[in-house]
């Protein structure tokens, strides 16, 4: 009776502290982005706004009726699918190969640094050294393998998004670093591996058959979500894309800045089928992982 | 001799690990080590199993050097204290993992993993994951992992230390039933006098990096240094 008298004051003042956090987190990050995402669904729908003239679906037939947008969501998850899969590999391989190298050796300084870095700087830095006036174009050009600035390749401003691919990648490379230099430890890879040695597994067979599972599999959740990061990046694509391919974000910001008050709707369209897409991932991640 | 070591040296640093040590081991005979925690037992089987090498001396098994050899090469498995089940595989797959790097046909797989967990009285199990097991049920999948490649030597390193008595009595009761089933090679390392003494056919003690190996079991006991004799007058006292 003693310990029930003891324990229910505390589990009640545990329950409130709950309630309390739970109600701070949705004031503070869920309510307003439910309202923003309201307030762009009416604006879409033609029911807000300074034009509004009543219900209408005619933006969302205008966006999901035009190439272009799709064109746009297509290279988007091209960008991220590329830049998270590279880094994530590269990243990984290193790790498995060279455990120890990352952990806290003074390299590994000079591996985190572009973490430090913000978005725009990382965008410039890309733009200065790969595009046609940049470093490695004057480079190419010295060593002889163009003859003019103007034949080396569109790797910035180009169809294929080369350097929004390769910024997202710089920057990425050192976070998946860190990530996976801690799990292989958390996880008890180095024992797992010598398991996997002793029952007969070379290098490659124990890297493919446990190492990369295993991170994986812990990892999935922030490899995602990092995806769905760089997919709505703004910055970079902003300075290292091109005019006619355009990344999500880049899209919906000049839709909402024209002097065409008409594509403003679209604009608000545009980001509410966004965050429909990011809150089903990411359900569909919460689900994924209670079956785990 | 079926595995030998000779001669083996192992320092990390200034400290000395193993001290010029050398041990046999007949075929089908499992010898306990007792040692205190820094003796040199886990090296001691890790350079057995290829996962370090001796600063000096070497490992024969059946007569073939093994120091050019790879730990995967060796077919001596080396199993931990902690189970280290592949977490992303269930029961099922864990005990296959050594067949499907060999690349067994699906057929033989299916058959001796089914075997293999009647046998370690684990058939209801098969599909869960690792996560999913008590103490005991994941430590017979790793011994059931181990024993389906039918290796020439098995390292066991204390592979009871982290059950409750209780389990830990049944679990060596199970290994010694293997062991006989099998017909197993090994070496069993562990500090509990008592378990050195039920699981080992011979046993050794090991010192400051330097092994002893005992004729008898009543050579074992009656050497002072066991601690066997200290164990035995502080139950006759309590008595």
């Amino acid at each position: 009776m003693r310990t029930t008298a003891h324990r229910t004051p505390h589990t009640e003042m545990q329950k409130t502290s709950t309630y309390i956090g739970l109600g701070l987190f949705f004031a503070l990050t869920a309510f307003p982005l439910l309202l923003g995402i309201g307030y762009a669904l009416l604006f879409s729908l033609g029911l807000a706004g300074m034009l509004s003239e009543g219900f209408t679906s005619e933006h969302w037939q205008a966006v999901l009726g035009s190439e272009s947008f799709w064109e746009t969501m297509a290279f988007s998850i091209y960008v991220a699918l590329v830049s998270i899969g590279l880094a994530v590999t590269l990243a990984m391989l290193l790790v498995v190969r060279w455990p120890r190298t990352f952990e806290s050796t003074p390299l590994s300084f000079f591996i985190y640094w572009p973490l430090a870095i913000p978005a725009i700087v990382m965008a410039f830095l890309i733009f200065q050294l790969l595009s046609k006036g940049g470093a490695l174009s004057r480079l190419a050009f010295q060593l002889g393998l163009v003859d003019g600035l103007s034949q080396f390749p569109d790797w910035v401003n180009g169809q294929y998004g080369i350097g929004i691919i390769t910024a997202h990648f710089f920057m990425a490379l050192p976070f998946f670093l860190i990530l996976y230099t801690q799990m292989y430890s958390h996880e008890g890879l180095k024992g797992l591996m010598q398991q996997a040695f002793t029952l007969g597994a070379n290098r490659r067979q124990a890297a493919w058959r446990v190492a990369v599972p295993v991170l994986l599999r812990r990892s999935f959740a922030t490899v995602v979500l990092y995806f769905l990061f760089v997919m709505g990046s703004y910055e970079i694509p902003l300075l290292l894309g091109s005019q006619s391919r355009q990344m999500v974000s880049v899209l919906t910001i000049q839709k909402l800045q024209r002097f065409n008050l008409a594509d403003i709707p679209q604009a608000y369209t545009i980001s509410v089928v966004y965050s429909v897409m990011v809150v089903a991932l990411v359900l569909w991640l919460l689900g994924a992982k209670k079956q785990v | 001799m079926f595995l030998e070591a000779k001669n083996i040296n192992k320092g990390f640093g200034a400290e000395k690990v193993l001290d010029d040590l050398s041990l046999q081991l007949a075929e089908h005979e499992m010898l306990s080590i007792l040692g205190r925690s820094g003796s040199g037992k886990t090296t001691l089987l890790k350079i057995l199993a290829g996962l370090e090498s001796p600063d000096k001396g070497m490992v024969l098994l059946q007569g073939q050097d093994m120091g050019p050899l790879p730990p995967n090469r060796r077919n001596i498995v080396y199993l931990y204290q902690e189970p280290l089940l592949f977490p992303h595989l269930n029961v099922f797959e864990n005990i296959a993992f050594g067949l499907r790097l060999r690349k067994a046909p699906e057929g033989a797989v299916q058959k001796r993993v089914a075997e293999m967990l009647a046998n370690l009285e684990l058939p209801e199990q098969a599909r869960k994951m690792p996560h999913q097991l008590s103490g005991g049920q994941r430590q017979r999948v790793a011994f059931g992992r181990a024993l389906i490649i039918n290796p020439k030597v098995l390292l066991l390193d204390e592979p009871f230390g982290a059950l409750d008595a209780e389990t830990r009595a049944s679990m060596q009761q199970l290994l010694k039933r293997i062991a006989k089933a099998f017909a197993i090679t090994a070496l069993f390392v562990t500090h509990g006098l008592k378990e050195a003494l039920i699981m080992g056919d011979r046993i050794g003690l090991m010192q400051q990096g330097e092994l002893k190996v005992y004729d008898s079991k009543k050579a074992f006991i009656e050497d002072v240094e066991t601690g066997v004799q200290a164990e035995m007058d502080f139950w006759r006292e309590i008595e």
